[in-house]
Formats: structure tokens, C-alpha cells, sequence
């Protein structure tokens, strides 16, 4: 497998704090990777000046062989890469049909001529769009939704939408912000099996998270930050004891340190 | 064309007092921005009330300047304090579009009403001072003028010191700075807000009563200063409270220039080019937006 | 179903100049008409793509001006005045838009209505092209095909068409991806982004469409007068347009609409007093803001949502209900 996305040497500053001080790191295709750390690590900087939401002060981004660095936040998206974002956002006054129709309509060859004029380039990219749609809607069980404003969803069936809304113009990798932050517990569980669900199928994710346990039951590797660098990486079960990682979490042994984070989940 | 240097002098010193004038209301502008992140539409209407409070206090009070002036400005910061209770507690911050709308539609109210009960004809007034003034060669200068000058300068001073040495001066910086801090750190914004109205309020109503001897009041004379106050608040910074008042003492001092050698229609677009410049070159205005930052 | 009580009731208003003789309603009529048209070109860029643009009234008086000294001055017809009105508009507003845009949403309030300012400014001032306070009198009425439609029924059939037109064009994109490209560019412009949307052409394509039919009903509107002066400029007319789009509805196609022709005819029956008509759009806007924020078609809409929301959390109830998809059997 090769690496669909690498990060080199990244660095951002705020105010002479170095939130990103030289991060490296790739995702191979096809894999979950999970990106962890505690608060201040940089973690939400990273996947920010990635996706082009923030800019970068220093390094290089590569997607899938294509120099990414720098470049504006809907040229990145175009290039395959797609996100979600902590809070979540989903457009909550437009049904869900409408949601996933707008993630996917930059990538079909429809011109505002073509949507003004409803030309049959564009009705024949609005079906396929349709037909995608439906797939993901039923991997995420929200079928009934379909034609409902989004906004009277629950906060995880949001987190759902946006998911699926990632997915829909089969990006070459999508990176999820804290997927299960402020989530129902008898949610994070649905959320977990329809990623894995996913990547079975192919899909390629990069996952930062707080939750543990959600990270340790995805992920094929997991990269962990500490104070703008990366501190470790390797397995999950190899980041659970490694002495470094714990400490800079923690502040403890391996074995308080397991316990704390089977409390913690 | 040989320029008469008093002539200059006469200008410049125009340009300074037209400048403190237009600083009053910016820095009023900014202070509610900082502390609510709203504009306020209806900032002229104080000074517009200001100065007919003063055309109403001056007769009563036998043209006695200081205590017509203290009647007016305690006026209208009792009006902005109604204002605030009853409309602007009702805004949160992220309602910018919606502050505009409220704030237009109460200045469309109050200028209509105005105008409406006491008609459109201007009003004089005349002071104790009568038209006296003070002569340095052949530069004349009204009393009226300097005091108001110095009023306005006492104003900023005052405004000054309670900014750095308050409590509430510091809330107020605090909460133009970083408001979710602010809020942690437990200082309430409907106080700060509230206070914020009613000390802007207070600086327009007390640049209304000084020109409201100098120059015809009308219910429309707010209207056409504010929209250059708008103008001064984004070239200094919107929230930015030394960035208005040094944006407002050039653009006396431009206007003063231009209007001395140029026609009427260049004096009054320089500003707005001027800020469609600035903003051309810096988008967040030529200094940094909010922090409200005092020495 | 909407389309088609729409063009009963399109049919129904070009009868008016036939149902009655009285010039008075038919101006009203026409007032009615084109103030619709320029609240609807407001709201394509409020009401939809989230912009508060003062400069509309700058787009309609650039409008007014260019039609009637196209006629005048250039010796066009009032068709070119129209065309230019669009034309010339949407370049400035192209012009100006661009670096505007680019500013935060607070700058661009402001710069919009700093340009409304200027607009009034030239037109009083620059008295070589404006003629100044003076304006610009005895515009001639509009001719086609060698007839002439000099009377106010027969103006009103122009407007009528005119009205017809533009809103069948900004239903035609408000209906279209374009339009719903808007709306979300409105509602989360950094989930559009994400989506590899870029905001900018869309918001610079409103600001000029919108600007380029204010303009155009501007130029209506300066020979329905006859005469076009610096008070074409009065904020009045800005106050207007806001007004019909907040109680219409921002984003509401029809509702506004219905609110443009429904308003508009309200002044006539407020004729008591200038001041207190005035009084009275402030004190309606102030409430409206606040009581019915997303106007009336908001209102209805809200109450859709709720009906929406309570059938489905009925249904939710029954255990299980929720599990759908292949997830279920995952979850035991």
C-alpha cells in the first residue's frame, strides 16, 4: 500500500506559541489512522492548515502525489480531500437529499448554464448523485429522513449526515475532526461499525480524536502529538504502553494509566 | 497661488475642532462595537437629540452654557439607557444584520417623530457667550468653538482614564478583547453593554450640545454625520477606539484642507474614498481591529 | 401548483388598466410592480446569499440616471436605456464587489452603504453629468413598434411585462441549483468550502445579477415619474425594499413577492402624513425583526418544521424504531 497523504514538516505559530513545530506523518490508502494527543497538542491545527482552513507557516502537504501545500481550502477539497469538523455542520435548514446533493455537486460536469437551463447533462448528474445518496443514506440507517430538514436530527445523526456528506463525491480520504465528540454513547458505537463498515469497502480515514477507546477499536495506527511534535507512532495496542505517550497524557504508569482510559471511554 | 499662511492656520485649527466633533461619535460607534459587535444605526439620532436637547435647555436655564449642557447630555444618556433596555438587551452578538435593522428602524422613528412634532424648520440658540470669541491675529475664534474643543478634549481624557483605571473600564476591554474569556472570568455584558450604550450616548448627546449653538439643527443632522463616523470606524478599526479618534482628527483636517481650496463634492466624498482605499490595502481597517487598547 | 396560482394571478394583474379608469390606482399599480421587482432582486442577495447590501439603492439610482440620459442626452430609446441600465450596474457592481467581498461582513454592510451615500452625492453634485439638483425633467414616454405608450394604462402594460420578466428570471435561478448553491453559501459558507465550492463567484454573480435588475426597474420606475432627481436617491426607497423582504420573508421567493405587491399599495392607504408613514415602516421593521424574524413565509415554514418534528418524534418513540439500515444487527 502506498501513502495517500503525506505530511512533512508542518509548522504553524501563533503569537510565538508553536502550535505545529515539524510535523511528519502519512496515511496509507486504505487504512485508519488515527491522529491523538492531549488538549493542545495540536491535533485541530494539523487537520486545519491540512485542509487549508488555517495557513501553514512552514512543510509540505502530498495527496495521492499531488502538492497540496498552502493551497486554498475548496481547491483541496476538489483535490479528494474531504473533512468534518468538530462542531458539527450540515446545512440544518435543507433536507438531507439536498445535503448530500450539495457535497457532491462541485465534482459533476454541470456548468451554471447547464443548472440554470436544467439541461439533461445536469438532470443525468443530479440521478447519479440521487443514486449515490441513497446508498450512503442506508448505511447510516436514515432513510425516513431523507426529504427532512436536518436541523430536527439529534446531534450524532448530524454527525452522521456530515459523514455521509463527506463520502459522496468518493474522496480519496476523509478526515473526520473528533467524529464522536459530544455524542450519545449508545451513538459512538453505531458511528464506529459504519466506519469500519466503510473502510472494509475501501475508504481511507484519518480520524482525531479524544476518545480512546473509539481510536483503539478503528484504528490500524494511530500517530500521537504532544506540544506541536509527534511523540510516538505505531499500533494501537503499541501507543497504549508506550512509556512516552502515557506521560505526556498522564502523567503515569502503564498500569494506572489503563485503567484511567477504560474510565475515561 | 500663494497660500496665506493664516489662512492654513484658520484651516488647520477648523480641521481640529471639526475632527474632535467627528471623534465623538466614532470613538461612541467603536465602544459599542467593541462591547457588542453591533453598529449602531442610530448613533446620530443621539447626537441629532443632544443638540435639540440643548436648543430646549438653553432658553430655560438663561443661555447659561454649562448646566444646558449637562441637562442635555444627562438627556440623551437617560434616552440611550432606554434604548439599550428596551431593543438592543434583545440582540445577541452574532445578530449583525439583525442589530442593523433594529438600530435603522428606531433611527427612521426618531428622526420621523422629531420632525414630525417639531417640524423640519432649523432651530438656533444662543449662548451666554453670544458670538464672542477670542482673536490671535487676525485668526478669530468663538467661544463657543473652544469650549466645545475643550469639552470634547475633557471628554476623551475622562473616557481615558476610565478605561485604564475602572472596573468597569477594564470590563469593557476585556470584553471587546475576547468575550468568551470575558464571560468566564464572570463579567456580566449586559452591565458592560448597557454602560457601553450609555456612555456612547453621552458622547454624541455632549457633541450635538456643543454644535448646537454653531451651527442649524435639523432632525437630519445626525443622519449625515453618521454615515462618516461609519466610514472613520472602519478605517481605524472597527472597535478600535485610538484608531477612531486619530481617523477622525485626519479626516477634520483633510476636509478642513480640501474645503478651503477645493469644491464642496470632493470635501464630502474624501472620506469615503478614503475608506474604500484603506480597505482596498488593509481589509480590517489601517489598525487592528478591537482590544480597545489604551497606553 | 405555485407556478400556477402565480400566473393566474400575472393574468389577472395585466387587466387592471380594464377594470378601472382611475390613473391614480393604476400609478399605484405600477409602483406596486417594479418595487416588487427590486425587493426581489434585494432578496436574491439578501434574502438568499446572506449579503445586507445597501448599495441596491446606489444600483437603482445609477439605473434611473442612465435610463433617462440615455434618452436625453444620447438620443436612444427607452429600450437601450434599460439595457444599459442592467449593463452599467452589473459592471459596478462587479467593480466594487470585488474587493468589497473579500472584506468581513461588518465592512461590507458598511462599504455598500457608503457607496449608496456617494451615489446620492454625484447625482446632486456633478452637475455636468446629473444636471444636478435639477435633475433631469420631461422624460418621454416609451415608444415600440411606432406606438406610443403615453398614457398610465398604457405605461402600466410595460411595467407589467417588465415585472413579468424579471421575476420569471429570478425564479428561474432562486429555483436552481444556483439558487440553493446561495442558500448554503448563507447558511455555512466553511461547509461549502469544504466541499470544494468556492464562495466567491457565487456571491459576485448575485451582487451584479441583483444589481444589474435593480437597476434596470430603476430606469422603469425614473419614466413612470418622468423626471429623475438626487430624491430618485432618497433613502425611502432602500427602506422600502427592506421592509417588503423581511415581512416577505428572506429567502422566500413568493413570499415576497406577496409581501412586494401587498406593501406596496399600503402607502396609498397611509396617506395621512409622510412622517407618520414613515414612523409607522420603522416601527413595523423593528417589530418584524424581532417577532418575525425570517418574515411571514419564515413563520409558516417554522410551523411546517414543528409539525414535522413532533409526527416523527411520535413515531420514534416505539422501540427500536430509530435502528435502521444494516447497522442493526451490528449493535447487538
Amino acid at each position: 500500500m502506498s501513502a495517500i497523504l503525506e505530511v512533512t514538516d508542518l509548522r504553524k505559530s501563533y503569537a510565538g506559541v508553536h502550535a505545529l513545530d515539524g510535523v511528519s506523518f502519512a496515511v496509507e490508502a486504505g487504512s485508519v489512522t488515527g491522529l491523538i494527543g492531549p488538549n493542545g497538542s495540536g491535533k485541530s491545527t494539523a487537520i486545519d492548515c491540512i485542509s487549508g482552513f488555517q495557513k501553514r507557516d512552514g512543510g509540505r502537504v502530498v495527496l495521492a502525489g499531488n502538492d497540496i501545500s498552502g493551497r486554498p481550502a475548496h481547491h483541496i477539497a476538489r483535490a479528494g480531500l474531504m473533512r468534518t469538523f468538530q462542531t458539527v455542520r450540515i446545512y440544518e435548514r435543507l433536507s438531507l437529499r439536498d445535503n448530500l446533493a450539495i457535497a457532491t455537486q462541485q465534482f459533476d460536469p454541470a456548468t451554471w448554464v447547464d443548472e440554470f437551463f436544467r439541461t439533461r447533462r445536469y438532470r443525468l448528474a443530479v440521478d447519479a448523485a440521487e443514486t449515490r445518496a441513497r446508498q450512503l443514506v442506508e448505511l447510516i440507517g436514515l432513510q425516513r429522513y431523507y426529504e427532512v430538514e436536518t436541523g430536527i436530527l439529534s446531534y450524532g445523526q448530524k454527525k452522521l449526515v456530515a459523514l455521509a456528506a463527506a463520502l459522496m463525491p468518493h474522496p480519496r480520504i476523509v478526515v473526520l475532526d473528533e467524529p464522536v465528540a459530544g455524542v450519545n454513547p449508545s451513538r459512538i458505537r453505531e458511528i464506529e461499525v459504519a466506519l469500519a463498515q466503510l473502510n472494509r469497502a475501501g475508504e481511507t480515514f484519518l480520524i482525531v480524536e479524544h476518545n480512546v477507546e473509539f481510536i483503539t477499536n478503528l484504528c490500524h495506527r494511530v500517530i500521537v502529538l504532544d506540544q506541536g511534535r509527534k511523540l510516538a507512532e505505531g499500533s494501537a495496542h503499541d501507543i497504549h504502553h508506550d512509556p512516552r505517550v502515557l506521560e505526556a497524557y498522564l502523567g503515569m504508569t502503564p498500569e494506572m494509566a489503563e485503567a484511567e482510559m477504560r474510565g475515561a471511554a | 497661488m500663494t497660500i496665506d499662511a493664516v489662512y492654513l492656520v484658520q484651516l488647520t485649527l477648523n480641521g481640529i475642532a471639526l475632527g474632535l466633533l467627528y471623534a465623538l461619535i466614532a470613538v461612541g460607534l467603536s465602544l459599542i462595537f467593541g462591547v457588542m459587535e453591533i453598529i449602531n444605526f442610530a448613533h446620530g439620532e443621539f447626537l441629532m437629540l443632544g443638540a435639540y436637547a440643548m436648543t430646549f435647555a438653553l432658553p430655560v436655564l438663561g443661555l447659561l452654557y454649562w448646566p444646558a449642557l449637562a441637562v442635555a447630555i444627562v438627556a440623551i444618556m437617560l434616552f440611550g439607557f432606554m434604548v439599550y433596555e428596551v431593543l438592543l438587551i434583545r440582540l445577541k452578538p452574532e445578530e449583525f444584520e439583525r442589530s442593523i435593522l433594529v438600530t435603522l428602524g428606531l433611527s427612521i422613528i426618531v428622526i420621523h417623530l422629531m420632525q414630525y412634532l417639531l417640524t423640519a424648520t432649523p432651530r438656533m440658540v444662543d449662548t451666554q457667550f453670544g458670538f464672542e470669541g477670542v482673536e490671535i491675529g487676525s485668526i478669530r475664534i468663538t467661544w463657543t468653538r473652544i469650549i466645545g474643543a475643550a469639552s470634547a478634549l475633557a471628554a476623551f481624557a475622562g473616557l481615558y482614564l476610565v478605561l485604564r483605571y475602572t472596573q468597569f473600564g477594564r470590563a469593557m476591554r476585556a470584553i471587546a478583547q475576547n468575550r468568551e474569556a470575558a464571560l468566564m472570568v464572570g463579567i456580566r455584558p449586559r452591565v458592560v453593554a448597557r454602560n457601553a450604550v450609555v456612555l456612547a450616548a453621552g458622547l454624541c448627546g455632549l457633541a450635538g450640545a456643543a454644535i448646537a449653538p454653531i451651527q442649524l439643527v435639523t432632525p437630519y443632522m445626525g443622519q449625515y454625520l453618521i454615515f462618516k463616523a461609519f466610514a472613520l470606524v472602519i478605517i481605524g478599526g472597527l472597535g478600535n477606539i485610538p484608531g477612531a479618534i486619530v481617523a477622525a482628527l485626519g479626516l477634520g483636517l483633510v476636509e478642513s484642507w480640501i474645503g478651503g481650496f477645493f469644491e464642496i463634492v470632493w470635501q464630502e466624498a474624501a472620506v469615503f474614498v478614503i475608506m474604500i482605499a484603506v480597505l482596498f490595502v488593509r481589509p480590517d481597517g489601517l489598525f487592528k481591529r478591537g482590544g480597545m487598547r489604551v497606553g | 401548483m405555485k407556478l400556477a396560482i402565480a400566473l393566474a394571478a400575472a393574468l389577472a394583474l395585466g387587466a387592471l388598466p380594464l377594470l378601472t379608469s382611475s390613473n391614480y390606482i393604476v400609478g399605484v399599480g405600477v409602483s406596486a410592480l417594479i418595487f416588487t421587482v427590486a425587493a426581489a432582486a434585494l432578496n436574491l442577495v439578501y434574502g438568499f446569499t446572506g449579503l445586507l447590501s445597501f448599495a441596491q439603492l446606489a444600483f437603482w439610482g445609477i439605473g434611473g440616471y442612465t435610463s433617462a440620459l440615455t434618452v436625453v442626452t444620447f438620443g436612444g430609446t427607452f429600450w437601450w436605456g434599460l439595457v444599459w441600465a442592467a449593463l452599467i450596474n452589473a459592471a459596478v457592481a462587479l467593480v466594487v464587489g470585488y474587493p468589497t467581498l473579500r472584506t468581513n461582513r461588518h465592512a461590507f454592510v458598511i462599504v455598500t452603504l457608503t457607496f449608496a451615500l456617494l451615489a446620492t452625492l454625484v447625482a446632486r453634485d456633478w452637475v455636468s453629468l446629473t444636471r444636478g439638483p435639477l435633475g433631469i425633467p420631461n422624460l418621454p414616454p416609451p415608444t415600440a413598434f411606432g406606438h406610443r405608450f403615453g398614457t398610465t394604462g398604457q405605461f402600466y402594460w410595460i411595467a407589467w411585462a417588465f415585472s413579468v420578466a424579471m421575476l420569471a428570471f429570478l425564479y428561474a435561478l432562486c429555483s436552481s441549483r444556483i439558487g440553493r448553491t446561495l442558500v448554503a453559501i448563507k447558511q455555512n459558507e466553511p461547509l461549502v468550502r469544504a466541499q470544494g465550492i468556492s464562495p466567491m463567484p457565487y456571491k459576485l454573480a448575485a451582487f451584479a445579477i441583483g444589481a444589474a435588475v435593480t437597476g434596470a426597474a430603476g430606469g422603469v420606475f425614473s419614466f413612470h415619474l418622468g423626471i429623475v432627481d438626487p430624491t430618485f436617491l432618497d433613502f425611502y426607497y432602500m427602506q422600502t425594499f427592506l421592509i417588503i423582504v423581511i415581512i416577505g420573508g428572506t429567502g422566500s421567493f413568493w413570499g415576497v413577492v406577496v409581501a412586494g405587491m401587498a406593501l406596496s399599495a399600503l402607502p396609498e392607504v397611509l396617506r395621512f402624513s409622510a412622517d407618520l408613514r414613515m414612523i409607522i415602516y420603522g416601527v413595523i421593521l423593528v417589530i418584524a425583526v424581532f417577532v418575525m424574524p425570517s418574515g411571514i413565509a419564515g413563520w409558516l415554514r417554522e410551523r411546517r418544521v414543528a409539525e414535522m418534528r413532533e409526527a416523527l418524534a411520535r413515531v420514534s418513540s416505539t422501540p427500536g424504531a430509530d435502528m435502521g439500515g444494516p447497522l442493526r444487527g451490528a449493535l447487538k
